[in-house]
């Protein structure tokens, strides 16, 4: 027979909400970083990292202990993104896959391997310390690039991680991977015989 | 792999996703193609730049507070909305009236505390990334350029003095370095947009990057080390300056050169 049972759901429910406070607080900047690339405004971020939070501690039963927390809160910040106003208007306006396979995987017109140079444009711009250039170049990556780039380069995810948050394969998050780079590239290489046209 | 490496591995290489056997491989075609090396560190700095461009927006600094609460409600919702016959009703007094308020109160004022502590910890966590992102930056542009340093000599009465005028403040470097370790001289660098003295260092075949700026009041006084991107980052502060090493040699031997360059400014 248990005893007082109502007093010890009461004490697993008041130790459940601080483990998960414990886990997921961390996680508050890195997870509103996330949502302001996606959404694009501060209002929404907000509103997309507190539905996020509301979503995963009404879950977080049946987090299984000891796996990848983090993979497991930013799946549910990208599952409510997709869901969101936003991410149904971005979705609306990208061809998700269609546009990654339009051009090949990964590029190789744009990128010869024979085409190595100490002097590129994304290294001389990165050397000037242009970030407004490679913040605009991100800003411009259709919805499923940026993603990507943010888990792998900003959150510094493995790849099976990312895989697991946007439930693709990793050969799918490497070719994403890949072409964010390389439209990143581009844009550098834009703006950088731009600003050299005009000096000339 | 005697092939160039493709855009794929090199993509694999910078984010630290091949196996051992093909790391192997790729380190031993890197040591004799040029072009390849040339092109990994192209891949890297590219990395590394988009990690720190990407670290951009910040909650404001009431938000951390309003979404607990938002947590917490929701949870006593949750919690009061889930049929709960078995919990009997328990007798009431005054004495527990009180000591509840009193509970109250001093949950309340540890809950302000620990949020307060809890932003200032997420904030200084946040500025010391960004730091390390820059210096791996600044460092492996600096291992990227292949140009030689503003000043070239192992001679600590050479590579100081040639700073007089440049810098705001002064630093002593170290008598006696570690066995296999040598200066090779210094860069005048920016970081954060404050001037700061890029030493350059070889331990065996690695090169570390120790950069010292002048102390800023932000900084706080211990001991930091993270990894980036591959290489180690160890931070140090003495009284009057802020230091903060870079390389990818092992870290017990950073650690070391870094603790003699510490030891050099008291």
């Amino acid at each position: 027979m248990t005893l007082l049972p109502w007093k010890r759901a009461d004490r697993e429910s008041g130790t459940q909400t601080s483990a998960f406070e414990e886990q997921a607080l961390p996680l508050l900047s890195s997870l509103y970083n996330i949502a302001f690339w996606l959404t694009r405004n501060s209002a929404d971020a907000e509103d997309l990292v507190q539905e996020t939070m509301l979503k995963a501690l009404r879950g977080f039963s049946s987090f299984e202990t000891g796996t990848n927390f983090k993979a497991w809160i930013f799946r549910i910040l990208r599952n409510t993104y997709l869901t969101s106003r936003s991410g149904l208007a971005a979705r609306r306006t990208v061809a998700l896959e269609d546009e990654l396979h339009e051009t090949g995987e990964f590029g190789p017109a744009q990128y010869p391997e024979a085409a190595i140079d100490h002097q590129t444009p994304e290294v001389n711009l990165i050397r000037m310390g242009d970030r407004l250039a490679l913040q605009a170049a991100m800003e411009n990556l259709p919805a499923p690039l940026l993603e990507v780039i943010l888990l792998c380069d900003v959150e510094e995810m493995k790849y099976k991680e990312i895989a697991t948050v946007l439930n693709i394969p990793i050969g799918t998050v490497m070719s994403r991977i890949a072409r964010a780079r390389a439209n990143i590239r581009r844009a550098l290489t834009r703006v950088f015989e731009r600003s050299t046209e005009i000096k000339l | 792999m005697t092939e160039h490496l493709s855009y794929p591995n090199l993509n694999s290489l910078v984010d630290g996703e091949l196996s051992a056997d093909q790391l192997a491989m790729a380190n031993t075609h890197l040591s004799q193609c040029p072009s390849c090396t040339s092109d990994a560190l192209r891949h890297s700095l590219l990395k590394s730049a988009i990690g720190k461009a990407g670290q951009r927006y910040l909650p404001a600094s009431d938000f951390q507070a309003r979404l607990l609460r938002r947590l917490r409600e929701d949870h006593s919702q949750q919690e009061a909305s889930r049929p709960d016959h078995a919990r009997p009703s328990v007798p009431r007094s005054p004495f527990y009236g009180w000591a509840a308020a009193v509970a109250l109160l001093l949950v309340c004022i540890g809950a302000v505390l620990v949020q307060h502590i809890g932003s200032r910890t997420a904030i200084a966590s946040a500025q010391y990334a960004a730091l390390a992102t820059e210096v791996c930056d600044q460092h492996i542009a600096a291992l990227a350029e292949n140009s030689p340093p503003e000043v070239i000599s192992s001679d600590r009465h050479t590579v100081k003095p040639w700073f007089q005028g440049k810098l705001p403040f002064s630093f002593n470097l170290p008598d006696n370095l570690p066995a296999g370790t040598t200066l090779d001289g210094a860069n005048l660098t920016y970081i954060h947009g404050r001037p700061t003295a890029q030493l350059l260092y070889s331990i065996g075949k690695h090169r570390v990057s120790v950069y010292l700026q002048q102390r800023s009041e932000d900084v706080s006084a211990s001991r930091l080390s993270t990894d980036r991107s591959g290489f180690h980052v160890i931070s140090f502060n003495t009284g009057d300056i802020n230091g903060i090493a870079v390389s990818d040699v092992e870290p017990a031997r950073l650690a070391d050169l870094v603790s003699i360059v510490e030891h050099a400014q008291k």
